[in-house]
């Protein structure tokens, strides 16, 4: 038997702690995202380009000679397509990539606030984001916490 | 000798390229950037000059973490740098010396052997890594004092995807010394933007400004703790806290540090973002990448790290000639900070010195052009011959 309230506030009202896996999954993403070129999506990418339109260049005679001898881009995008991922796997013998990589740091790790960047020594026990007092805290829970949970 | 060699550093943000008799080389943004303002055209490398308004300028990169991994936007970026606008010249015929990264993968070699022989038909290559390039220079600049051959040397790479130790022992790169620190300029700018758009007010699309901010005010803490006080203390607050004016692409053209009692015309109509503590802490994170969760050591212990990997005969040397290149090796700071931090971690009988160029983004050129106009030149360069003979798999015997 369910009552008839809502199954949405329900949940709202239950407190969500964040697991370990979770969290860890979290901070994953934010060090991907360290990676990221772009934040925004292409300005052009609504725009409709055609390849019709002929590309006036100086050395127009030479470009018909060209084509018999050279490959172009699409060639190589299509040789060439290896994401880094598989780059990777490939790489077997030592010294590689990965043996390269600089070795785990032995001194404890240092924390700091999520909200002002101070030192911090508490934890939102939600989700786990570092904070120095009670105002961070506040400002983290109204702004960040759990609001974009992946 | 009919044509002159081209020397190509081809970094991950900014390719440093030119003529191997030209006093210095020309910077072009490895990139392709597409402007919200400007709907008709993309803009390549310094074609970017012409663009008035550079707000939310998107990035198309050739790189990927470090690694040359998109190729059509790697051969417009050469198709222009090769072209009359670029640096006049093409690659018809000629030899090029050209970078890579370090322990860079089979299959991307392979991809530049075939895209500089039979795209950009060059004559012969010597394809190296900066590292290398630096450490050649160094010979170089040292008036004989040292050869190539007795050099015992560590080049600290700070670039735009990553952080690279490499130490030379006998003038050969120890291979497996070389250590790599996933902190470059790229992950600053990224992680200030972050902590911009989250304090003050949202930049995440402003990739470029962003960069220019760090360019302008970011520093290195000598001592963290202590400007973390500063920071911290209402009547020291001062010395790091500063006002930063966002460029509005009217009559700003660029961002630039508020100094207080001097206001430029309009200044208080214009946006500012205040900075204090982002200053310091995004540039830590070259000495401490676990201040974000990078489960690394800095570049300090990374040098004690590759130090120890290296033959100990050749310690008490490579500690006296550290260098320093890279273009966010620049910011204010650096070399004292890096000089205490490495000192406490070595023995103390052995000195430590450090030598930072006054150009480290385009020393790796210089070097380059040394060797290119070197008498042994000939010796380096992997022909087409070679090319059409064996293919790729000379390369790997070299």
């Amino acid at each position: 038997m369910t009552g008839r309230e809502s199954n949405r506030i329900k949940d709202a009202e239950k407190k969500r702690v964040l697991d370990s896996a979770a969290r860890q999954r979290r901070a994953r993403k934010a060090l991907e995202a360290l990676e990221q070129d772009n934040f925004h999506d292409d300005p052009h990418a609504d725009l409709v380009m055609s390849k019709k339109l002929p590309k006036f260049q100086e050395s127009i005679k030479n470009c018909k000679e060209k084509k018999g001898k050279r490959k172009g881009a699409e060639y190589f995008r299509a040789k060439y397509r290896k994401n880094f991922q598989q780059l990777l796997e490939e790489e077997k013998q030592k010294p590689n990539y990965e043996s390269a990589a600089a070795p785990a740091p032995k001194k404890p790790l240092r924390h700091f606030c999520a909200v002002c960047g101070n030192f911090s020594n508490y934890s939102c026990t939600a989700c786990g984001t570092r904070y120095c007092r009670v105002r961070c805290l506040q400002t983290h829970q109204d702004t960040r916490c759990l609001k974009w949970t992946a | 000798m009919a044509n002159a060699v081209i020397v190509l550093d081809n970094g991950a943000h900014t390719a440093k390229v030119g003529l191997a008799h030209q006093d210095e080389p020309r910077v072009i943004p490895n990139c392709i950037m597409k402007a919200k303002s400007e709907r008709r055209r993309a803009f390549i490398g310094s074609q970017i000059e012409e663009c008035r308004d550079t707000s939310a300028l998107f990035y198309i990169l050739a790189f990927q973490r470090g690694y040359l991994l998109n190729w059509d936007t790697q051969k417009t970026v050469w198709d222009y740098i090769f072209s009359k606008d670029g640096i006049g010249c093409t690659l018809d015929n000629r030899n090029i010396v050209i970078t890579e990264p370090q322990m860079n993968f089979q299959s991307v070699q392979e991809a530049m052997l075939e895209m500089l022989f039979e795209e950009y038909r060059v004559a012969g290559l010597y394809k190296t890594t900066a590292a290398d390039l630096a450490a050649f220079n160094y010979v170089a600049d040292s008036e004989e004092r040292t050869t190539m051959q007795s050099l015992n040397c560590i080049i600290i790479d700070v670039g735009y995807s990553f952080t690279h130790i490499v130490p030379f022992v006998l003038g050969r790169r120890v291979q497996e010394a070389i250590r790599r620190i996933d902190v470059g300029g790229k992950a600053l700018t990224n992680h200030m933007k972050e902590l911009i758009s989250y304090r003050h007010l949202n930049m995440m699309d402003e990739s470029h400004v962003v960069n220019q901010i760090k360019e302008d005010v970011c520093f290195v803490a000598e001592d963290f703790k202590d400007t973390m006080r500063v920071h911290q203390s209402e009547a020291k607050r001062k010395q790091v806290a500063i006002d930063y004016v966002l460029p509005d692409f009217t009559t700003v053209k660029r961002g630039y540090v508020r100094i207080p009692g001097h206001p430029r015309e309009d200044e208080e109509q214009q946006q500012m973002v205040p900075l204090c503590n982002e200053r310091f802490t995004v540039p830590e994170l070259l000495f401490n990448p676990s201040d974000i969760g990078i489960p690394q050591v800095g570049i300090p212990e990374a040098v004690a790290d590759a130090l120890q990997a290296c033959p100990w005969q050749a310690h008490r040397e490579l500690l006296l000639n550290i260098l320093i290149v890279g273009g966010s090796s620049q910011f204010p700071g650096f070399l004292p900070r890096l000089k205490r931090d490495l000192r406490a971690l070595v023995p103390d009988d052995l000195e430590v010195s450090l030598i930072c160029p006054e150009d480290p983004v385009r020393y790796a050129w210089y070097g380059g052009r040394e060797i290119a106009t070197s008498p042994n030149f000939d010796e380096f360069l992997y022909t087409r011959d070679d090319y059409e003979e064996f293919g790729v798999h000379a390369l790997q015997h070299r």
